[in-house]
């Protein structure tokens, strides 16, 4: 990655908090569009245990499109829509949403840029590099990569304190983006 | 309810709706799901006119609604406009089309339904459970509740195989008043 120098792993282990406290329920209007087809809908992403998370997208009438379920690493399928249940969406949609979700990871390098302390970390065959604004402390970016090249982006932005109210997934590797943006029904 | 009630309540049914050409009306949908500590409530208004243009547009949290015109599914999700895809509401067009058949009077579809009818002090109840295979995969019944007073649909209740449910309460109807097809317009 440019602009990054190696510095020693100050932290062993960080802390994604944004989906941490199983207190809440993280209800999310979501706008998802996949090579130029455009879904609107609502995420619900809650922290069921220790180590586990369900995530689950319906429409805005409620009607479940997709229900996933994260232990740890082993990833259930709870329920697809037929009609998108295909691998290629499957898989793509499983592995963004377990990035989101993972909530605590092992630091491999540590590196900072002039604004960012920078993480980075096995996942799988692959690479996330988690972005730390210096000043606030807070989790601004994950950036999933192969050995060569960039493939996710995941961008936070947090105001309020471990709540990201807009997230926003790029992918660079094919045409799909999903855009979130937070809301309370109370 | 006997055969005769049935038969009562269907008549008072179509009466009431020979004689709707116009409905306006608030509604608020809450969606139950038995991991969320909250339903997720959503707000808007609806707006019908016969024979069959429906607009559903919510406008709390946020602002997206869908037309129902003909063969067409209107949508604009905050600015955003596009046709709806129908393979991921092809449940609510089927709602739709028995909210629109409720109103016109001829719901009471025994081909495509197993219909089942209560009737409790406030109101009755339908509720419908669908012979499509495909369909009951994830919707297990419908239920619609009636005013005993008028036959006009108050709640309408989607429940899905696993028991989380989307519930829709309406409030204010009026009835019969002026509206402008450019109301179903993008």
């Amino acid at each position: 990655m440019e602009g990054l120098s190696a510095t020693s792993v100050s932290n062993l282990e960080i802390v994604n908090p944004y989906f941490s406290n199983p207190a809440s329920d993280y209800i999310y209007k979501a706008k998802i569009d996949i090579y130029g087809r455009y879904f609107g809908g609502i995420l619900i992403i809650k922290k069921v245990g220790d180590n586990s998370h369900r995530v689950v997208f319906t429409t805005e009438f409620g009607s479940k499109i997709f229900d996933f379920l994260y232990e740890g690493n082993t990833f259930t399928k709870n329920f697809m829509l037929e009609d998108l249940d295909k691998k290629i969406i499957v898989n793509t949609l499983q592995k963004d949403f377990k990035i989101l979700v993972s909530e605590k990871v092992d630091v491999e390098r540590q590196y900072r840029s002039q604004k960012h302390w920078v993480y980075k970390m096995k996942a799988d065959n692959r690479f996330n590099f988690y972005f730390v604004e210096k000043t606030n402390n807070s989790l601004e970016r994950i950036v999933n990569t192969s050995k060569t090249r960039e493939k996710v982006e995941i961008l936070f932005t947090s105001e309020v304190n471990n709540v990201a109210q807009k997230i926003f997934i790029n992918h660079s590797n094919m045409n799909l983006t999903i855009d979130l943006n937070y809301f309370k029904t109370e | 309810m006997s055969k005769a009630e049935i038969l009562k309540f269907k008549e008072q049914v179509n009466l009431a709706s020979k004689t709707t050409t116009t409905i306006t009306s608030d509604f608020v949908q809450y969606k139950h799901m038995d991991f969320l500590n909250d339903d997720i409530e959503t707000s808007g208004n609806l707006a019908f006119k016969a024979p069959g243009m429906v607009k559903w547009e919510y406008t709390k949290p946020y602002q997206y609604s869908v037309i129902f015109k003909e063969n067409e599914l209107l949508i604009n999700d905050g600015g955003t406009k596009s046709n709806v895809d129908i393979g991921s509401s092809k449940m609510f067009k089927k709602l739709n089309e028995l909210i629109i058949n409720s109103v016109k009077g001829n719901m009471f579809d025994e081909v495509e339904f197993n219909i089942s009818y209560f009737k409790t002090d406030k109101a009755y109840k339908a509720v419908f459970v669908t012979k499509d295979k495909k369909m009951s995969k994830f919707i297990a019944s419908f239920e619609l509740l009636f005013n005993i007073k008028d036959g006009a649909v108050k709640e309408v209740k989607m429940i899905e195989p696993s028991s989380d449910f989307t519930q829709i309460v309406f409030s204010n109807r009026v009835l019969n008043s002026t509206l402008s097809d450019a109301v179903f317009t993008n």
